[in-house]
């Protein structure tokens, strides 16, 4: 079986001739070509070569388009500051007062150059990949992207108390966010990750993620034209997960590293994609025999789940990895059969 | 409501904090005040409150959106108790300088925002210098207040390994007997034996808990004067 077989098997439950695996490694790439960050997050053959790297030295199931959730931020006019070793931070955000959000733009996908950057990676990626490996693309929904846009402080306390103006910077976010995801999906990208951090109950709410997100949520899925996967966003939400799972278009779940799948599978039952559950960035603290026996532990566990992918959480995995430690990560699906 | 029970008073504020009403919490404050005054309400009501808020914090019980409102609405009594000039807080550091800020490339605000406004509640003087902030800088101004603690904040590890920086400039400009390094964000959650790692004095889980810290630091500090 190829990867792309292995992925779908999982969606559909059928057999497979060992668990798909993936491991984030959008930052990684750049690394074992040794290509300097700013070039690797603006040139898509810079990037495109990062991946081919990646697929020949850690041979995952799916690929990542550019994981560089501030671009999409900088494409309503925030700064990025490039820092050693991880992808481009923001300086600071665009919304001070209320009257920013009646001003703000929505950016054009097809002008910016950054997301003009993403775009072409993600098609140079999806062209090399063919039908053999799905490419994942990586977005912000309508909840997360108004945090980068006024600070989180300010996104939380719009929320919780300027409903009005809340649903206004939402409805902005989310025009940008269907347009996008769309673009992506056309570009060739087989399913959307959104990191959901804000989204999160322990973040809000419960009662808020349930009575105001959600149904927020529920309308904007529904006009993307393709799977979404929702990520944990580095909180646990095993205990809230049963909400997220009426949402549309939602295939499968990035679990955080402290979710555990039984009690997963016991609230939300057989069907549902899960992925993870690994912590990505803190693999390079592990031995690559400690992460091997890690994963084998997980794999055993999750034997006889067919709807079960072995995936890193949490974010990008870090830079300094070493290499043997990922490749333990990706081999060690090999062991249990 | 019968405001005689001083324990149904407190669970029902408890109660308008988790529910995120912060308004109907300050007009429960504010009634109360005007049966007392504003040191009476804070200290028999609001901080035994924020005090259990913090407990549930640590243990995950409530989300980052009620500790916010918690916080904000101390605020908000504490506003009106200065305004009022009715109200002196904390025992121990009564407008004693700190120094916060997040950590050379580090851009998370918002935690260390809340810091910010839990430490004023408390009664520090707090200089925040914001976000990016090096190691020279949070030197620099500490000299300037006198300050006795600099709170670092940082969200991932790759910041964070940039408050070694702060930990030796203390060191270097021999300060390590007159300013204690705070050290919080979401990596040191993750990962508690970072602290050490980076230098730090402490750490607190919460903002809500970054007071208690910075007291205990300070108790540290004022010992280990008495020692000398």
């Amino acid at each position: 079986m190829n990867s792309m077989e292995r992925v779908l098997a999982a969606i559909e439950g059928a057999e497979v001739d060992r668990k798909a695996v993936t491991i984030t490694l959008s930052l990684y790439g750049a690394k074992l070509t040794d290509c300097p960050l700013e070039d690797y997050y603006s040139n898509p053959k810079a990037y495109l070569n990062g991946q081919l790297e990646v697929i020949g030295k850690c041979s995952p199931d799916i690929v990542f388009s550019p994981f560089i959730l501030s671009a999409e931020a900088e494409a309503f006019g925030c700064d990025l500051k490039f820092i050693k070793k991880n992808p481009p931070n923001l300086k600071k955000s665009v919304i001070h007062r209320i009257e920013d959000v009646l001003s703000l733009q929505i950016p054009d996908i097809e002008s910016n150059r950054r997301l003009q950057y993403i775009r072409e990676a993600t098609r140079l990626l999806a062209g090399q990949c063919g039908n053999e490996k799905p490419v994942a693309a990586i977005a912000l929904s309508p909840m997360e992207l108004p945090s980068l846009l006024m600070g989180m402080e300010y996104w939380l306390e719009t929320f919780l108390f300027d409903w009005e103006n809340a649903l206004l910077m939402f409805e902005k976010a989310e025009i940008f966010f269907v347009n996008w995801v769309n673009s992506l999906f056309s570009d060739g990208a087989n399913f959307v990750v959104l990191p959901s951090i804000f989204t999160n109950p322990r973040i809000l709410s419960e009662k808020i993620v349930r009575e105001s997100v959600i149904p927020l949520l529920t309308r904007t899925f529904k006009k993307v034209n393709g799977p979404l996967v929702f990520h944990h966003g580095g909180n646990p939400f095993g205990d809230f997960i049963e909400h997220f799972t009426k949402l549309p278009n939602v295939a499968a779940f990035v679990l955080d590293s402290r979710d555990k799948f039984s009690d997963i599978r016991e609230k939300i039952g057989s069907e549902r994609i899960l992925m993870g559950n690994i912590n990505g960035p803190n693999l390079w603290r592990l031995k690559p025999e400690d992460i091997y026996r890690i994963c084998k532990n997980l794999l055993l566990d999750r034997k006889d789940d067919k709807h079960f992918i072995m995936a890193t959480s949490g974010a990008d995995v870090a830079y300094d990895t070493p290499l043997e430690n990922i490749i333990a990560f990706t081999s060690a699906v090999k062991s249990v059969l | 409501m019968d405001i005689s029970n001083i324990d149904d008073v407190r669970e029902k504020l408890k109660i308008l904090v988790i529910d995120l009403e912060r308004d109907l919490a300050g007009e429960l404050l504010e009634t109360l005040v005007s049966k007392s005054d504003y040191r009476e309400v804070i200290s028999t009501y609001l901080e035994p409150v924020l005090s259990d808020i913090g407990e549930m914090w640590s243990r995950e019980k409530i989300s980052l959106a009620q500790g916010y409102v918690a916080g904000k609405i101390a605020e908000d009594i504490l506003e009106n108790a200065m305004v009022s000039g009715d109200y002196c807080t904390s025992t121990i550091n009564i407008n004693r300088p700190v120094v916060i800020g997040n950590i050379e490339d580090d851009y998370h605000a918002f935690g260390r925002k809340m810091v910010s406004t839990f430490l004023r509640i408390a009664g520090w003087k707090v200089y925040d210098l914001g976000n990016d902030v090096t190691a020279e800088e949070f030197i620099e101004k500490a000299k300037e207040v006198d300050a006795c603690i600099i709170g670092v904040s940082a969200m991932m590890y790759t910041t964070a390994e940039n408050i070694k920086k702060v930990r030796k400039a203390i060191d270097d400009n021999n300060l390590k007997n007159r300013v204690k390094l705070a050290v919080g964000g979401a990596v040191f959650k993750l990962r508690p034996e970072l602290v050490a790692e980076v230098g730090g004095d402490g750490t607190a889980d919460s903002a809500i808990n970054a007071p208690e810290l910075f007291d205990e630091l300070y108790l540290e500090l004022k010992q280990s004067y008495q020692n000398e």
